[in-house]
């Protein structure tokens, strides 16, 4: 190789000869040397920047807490989170029994048994109505992996009352959202045109929903519950 | 040296730069952004750069092994052509040219041959003998000993005689 190199190819100056002459060049694009131009611009310094955007940051941040504070109070804490769960899941099933479900009151001595039998939620005493609101139909249910029972009321107004009756397990409501109704403490919430009204009784997870939701009809509601409440003793069957 | 000043400077050589990425990539807009890696990385790295020292040859040796780490992984991937010949690999010369534009097609027929060259004899060569820098700075930017680069620059001159020797009067032919 060294031998090689020592002794130059006679043609070598031709060919150097022919490089620097003939071998096309391609020159940059002036479009390449500007956009490396503007990569090398100097940013605008750190403190014009501050200058600049300091009065909309503080502005943001300002707005940012109100919203905070404004928010937080109403924001659902850790353990309410079951709650939504079935609270969403009674939402549907109280939809559902408004278009489908059976209000004929006469059935219920029927249909009561048979509900309680499959639901393995007794009730040793049950509110059946009066002149206000009555019990239309009952049926068992089986919702965010518990099985309970469900118990329809109309009232006169022919607004739909849903009872639902679910074992609690290790479910904690939580004390944010409740509402002191006669002589019991309930968790109230609104949610998606609907109320609800939710407490633990025993083992029990018992929830009444229904589309009563401007203060004068979220007070017929209450009344509804202080009636439920006091005149429907539930316990497991098995 | 401010950046402004580095990069007023380091612009002198981006013709040049911009020339050795056209035959590396064999590709305008891939030069481009291989031209344009190389500023970005050199204005990053500046405070390396000794003032006095080859700049030139600092910009070249960038520019190279940003080639050699970004590009040439892809470039080992050649695109198919419709034919399914491999298009990089299709064969040079195959027709002879015709007598009456055979003073035109010269720079087209060096380049094609410039270009089919492998990296390590065609960088050295381009270097060398077209940008004229010194060895010691080829050797440089090749990373590599100084007769490492002669012995590249003398088969890169060897492989493009036997190129060239596809058009009739060879080397002759190209440079009566």
């Amino acid at each position: 190789m060294m031998d090689e190199l020592e002794e130059p190819h006679p043609d070598d100056a031709g060919l150097e000869r022919l490089l620097r002459a003939r071998l096309p060049r391609h020159p940059a694009p002036p479009r390449l040397r500007a956009a490396l131009l503007r990569t090398a611009s100097p940013p605008p310094s750190r403190t014009a920047w501050a200058m600049q955007w300091m009065p909309p940051l503080a502005s943001a941040a300002a707005m940012a807490l109100i919203m905070l504070l404004w928010i937080a109070p109403r924001l659902p804490n850790g353990p309410l989170e079951p709650v939504r769960l079935l609270t969403h899941a009674v939402m549907s099933e109280h939809a559902r029994t408004i278009l489908w479900g059976e209000s004929r009151a006469d059935v219920v001595p029927a249909v009561l048994p048979r509900a309680m039998e499959e639901s393995g939620v007794a009730l040793s005493l049950v509110f059946v109505g009066d002149d206000a609101i009555q019990l239309v139909n009952a049926q068992p249910t089986y919702l965010e992996g518990r099985r309970g029972i469900q118990l329809t009321y109309r009232d006169q107004d022919g607004h739909a009352v849903t009872y639902m009756i679910l074992p609690a397990g290790p479910l904690v409501l939580p004390d944010r959202g409740r509402v002191q109704i006669d002589r019991w403490r309930p968790l109230v919430r609104t949610e998606a045109g609907f109320s609800f009204i939710i407490w633990k009784q025993q083992n029990f997870l018992c929830l009444l929903v229904s589309d009563l939701v401007s203060d004068a009809d979220l007070a017929k509601l209450e009344q509804y519950f202080v009636k439920v409440r006091s005149s429907t003793e539930p316990y497991q069957v098995y | 040296m401010t950046d402004e000043d580095f990069l007023r400077q380091a612009l002198q050589h981006l013709d040049a730069l911009h020339n050795l990425a056209v035959y590396l990539t064999r590709n305008g807009s891939e030069a481009e952004d291989l031209v344009q890696e190389t500023y970005v990385r050199a204005l990053r790295f500046s405070h390396r750069f000794q003032p006095g020292t080859h700049l030139r040859a600092w910009l070249f040796q960038i520019l190279r092994n940003t080639f050699l780490t970004f590009y040439r992984l892809r470039e080992r991937e050649s695109p198919v052509a419709e034919e399914g010949v491999p298009e990089r690999e299709a064969p040079m010369f195959q027709d002879a040219p015709l007598q009456d534009t055979e003073r035109s097609a010269v720079h087209m027929d060096l380049e094609r041959a410039f270009t089919a060259l492998p990296e390590e004899f065609k960088t050295p060569l381009l270097l060398a003998e077209v940008e004229g820098l010194a060895l010691e700075d080829v050797a440089r930017i090749m990373e590599c000993p100084i007769g490492t680069v002669k012995s590249r620059i003398f088969r890169a001159k060897e492989r493009l005689r036997a190129l060239l020797k596809d058009y009739g009067g060879g080397l002759e032919g190209l440079t009566r």
